[in-house]
């Protein structure tokens, strides 16, 4: 799979990943790299020697994740990008993810931005916490972001578009705003019915398919419960928009 | 969790929140309105959101007159942040017989004694207010254009917001289970969330107001049945009043937003408490509206759902105390009309517990009206 589309599979990155434990405890590197290659700049640039010695240059970096305190130091040497940071100690609901980031312009501190999963798809909303770019750095700037934290292990890149800012149009059927739908949330509103009643969110044409699904996130996200402990929408006949006239039979390409 | 109220309101429909909006505002404290799903979830949430004072009683015409008016002025009253979208285009409720002409005329005239300004028109005249119906179908048609829409979501939450405003206490997700009696008086209310005591209960439940009822022994002659509505797509503003007929079986009506809801009723429904959505009402509305409206066989239906009418023997709503349990009042058996009475049914149930002097009477409308015979039968329904 990992060679067909470049994208890590549970199995691959359970090989890489510390254990619940170690994650909880404090900031800790993860090495995304799956394949045999003659590449050694991790090892030699942690100096804890958190990194295990590679015998043969063509090994995968192991860590030790008691040894590793999650400086960060290996994320901008390893030439494939493969080196993230996560600390889950950073904030009771809240994970800080470094990553390397070798494009421009680079986001501002502060500023909120998309996280996106390693298939490059929007999963959430994320602060831009620091950007390191100095010298030692070597024009692999680091960023670092702070994500949700049941999805440390899923944001490994971002967007500088911020998908989830208050204007983006949630229900394109309807025309209503996340920024709408945060504040039915803040009002009160807990479920996606409540909300579909009284913003008509979901009863436009699509029936919901889009603004759905945005919409259990944003509810997960308020309420600190998993997407799929959301309900979903009631589903309602026809699943797809049919003319009246076709129900007393209409005539041919009606 | 148990507490203590003045009131306890079972029901988060329109109903009950403007009980307990109308009872806030006249001072009552500690008021719990009790809803098993979320405000709206059920009869109010699931209605055709049609307005009319168009009725056959004079009980109806001047329930309904009262709600009209204060929907008219809604937004302001309630200090609604958003909008109710009271649209007053009108109800033209067509004759397909001479039988129901006669009806009408009869109906027309109470309604002007009242100060309901509603009209005879020939099929002619109705063809200028709804241009895409087709009058071959009619013989004669009434119309007042104080009639019309109204958003039955945002008009609860306005009314619950309001109620929240002044302290009323509104428990959503939670299932009352029983209601406990002591010396011939209500006690308290016993709930999934803890034991709330009071020595008023109001039974606002909608559709599952007989099985409330059951909690006192009580037994209602209301039964609840399915009734069906479908919406379309949005279009442009095309059609101005609530299109009726009773004999043709049909309403219609374009909202605000630009989509048609129409429904109808079903004379072999069964009588349980199910809303689920059957393909036979599609054909049937389909069939019916294509008729009536042809050019609005190009709309495309994107949903169609179903809720339940609460149905009385003589089709008007029972209000007010009972006489074997002492503080257990009924608002209920509105038969398919208790969101556009919401704002009378505050008023009334309000000012009966308070013991205050009637804006309208409505002793006659008590559950032992159908023991006694004095039954006001309603024939203007759908």
């Amino acid at each position: 799979m990992l060679e067909r589309t470049g994208v890590a599979t549970s199995e691959n990155l359970k090989e890489v990943t510390p254990g619940k434990e170690r994650l909880s405890k404090g900031p800790v590197a993860i090495i995304e790299c799956f394949q045999n290659i003659p590449c050694n700049p991790c090892y030699t640039s942690c100096k804890r020697g958190a990194i295990k010695e590679l015998i043969d240059i063509n090994d995968r970096p192991m860590v030790n994740f008691d040894v590793c305190n999650g400086c960060g130091v290996c994320i901008s040497n390893c030439p494939g990008l493969a080196i993230f940071v996560v600390d889950e100690s950073y904030s009771e609901k809240e994970a800080l993810i470094k990553m390397p980031y070798e494009f421009l312009p680079l986001p501002k501190e502060g500023s909120y931005v998309t996280g996106l999963n390693r298939e490059g798809k929007p999963v959430c909303r994320a602060r831009v916490e620091k950007v390191l770019n100095t010298k030692v750095h070597d024009r692999t700037p680091v960023v670092s972001l702070v994500v949700p934290k049941e999805l440390s292990m899923t944001v490994r890149f971002f967007s500088l578009d911020d998908y989830y800012s208050d204007n983006t149009i949630i229900c394109r059927c309807e025309e209503v705003t996340l920024g709408e739908i945060r504040e039915y949330i803040r009002q009160g509103y807990q479920t996606l019915e409540e909300i579909k009643r009284i913003s008509r969110c979901g009863m436009g044409p699509c029936q919901g398919r889009t603004c759905g699904q945005l919409i259990m996130q944003e509810l997960a996200s308020a309420t600190g419960k998993r997407v799929s402990e959301i309900k979903t929408f009631e589903s309602r006949p026809p699943t797809v928009p049919v003319k009246l006239g076709q129900f007393v039979g209409g005539e041919d390409n009606e | 969790m148990n507490k203590t109220a003045n009131v306890v309101i079972i029901g988060g429909g329109i109903s009950g929140c403007a009980i307990g909006y109308e009872l806030a505002k006249r001072g009552v404290k500690d008021i719990v309105i009790i809803e098993k799903d979320y405000i709206c979830s059920g009869a109010t949430g699931r209605c055709g959101a049609g307005i009319r004072a168009q009725w056959g009683t004079e009980m109806n015409c001047k329930l309904a007159k009262h709600s009209i008016e204060f929907f008219e002025t809604a937004n302001e009253e309630l200090q609604y942040e958003y909008d109710v979208e009271f649209k007053q285009g009108g109800y033209l409720i067509v004759a397909s017989t001479e039988k129901e002409v006669n009806q009408f005329k009869k109906n027309i005239a109470l309604q002007n004694s009242l100060g309901i300004p509603s009209r005879l028109l020939t099929p002619k005249e109705a063809k200028e207010i709804v241009p895409h119906m087709d009058e071959t179908k009619i013989i004669a048609a009434t119309f007042n254009p104080k009639d019309g829409h109204l958003n039955p979501f945002h008009a609860t939450q306005a009314y619950a917001n309001a109620a929240m405003r002044l302290g009323v206490e509104i428990m959503k997700y939670t299932t009352v289970t029983g209601i406990k009696v002591e010396n011939g008086k209500v006690a308290g209310v016993q709930t999934d969330k803890g034991y709330i005591s009071t020595p008023v209960v109001v039974n606002a439940a909608g559709g599952y107001s007989q099985d409330v009822a059951k909690m006192v022994d009580i037994d209602l002659p209301l039964y609840s049945e399915r009734h069906q509505i479908l919406v379309t797509e949005p279009v442009a503003p095309m059609q101005g009043p609530m299109f009726m007929s009773f004999s043709l079986n049909i309403y219609c009506q374009q909202t605000p937003h630009g989509s048609f809801i129409m429904g109808r009723g079903d004379a072999n429904e069964p009588r349980d408490l199910r809303v689920t959505s059957s393909w036979h009402f599609m054909e049937e509305m389909a069939k019916t509206c294509t008729e009536l409206l042809p050019p609005l066989k190009e709309l495309r239906v994107v949903r169609q759902w179903a809720g339940l009418y609460n149905i009385s023997p003589d089709r008007q709503p029972i209000y007010g105390p009972v006489k074997e349990v002492g503080g257990f009042y009924l608002a209920c058996g509105y038969s398919g009309h208790g969101f556009m009475f919401g704002p009378v049914t505050g008023v009334v149930i309000a000012e009966s517990i308070l013991g205050e002097t009637p804006t309208i009477r409505i002793d006659m409308l008590d559950k032992d009206r159908f023991e006694r015979g004095e039954l006001l039968l309603e024939p203007s329904v759908v």
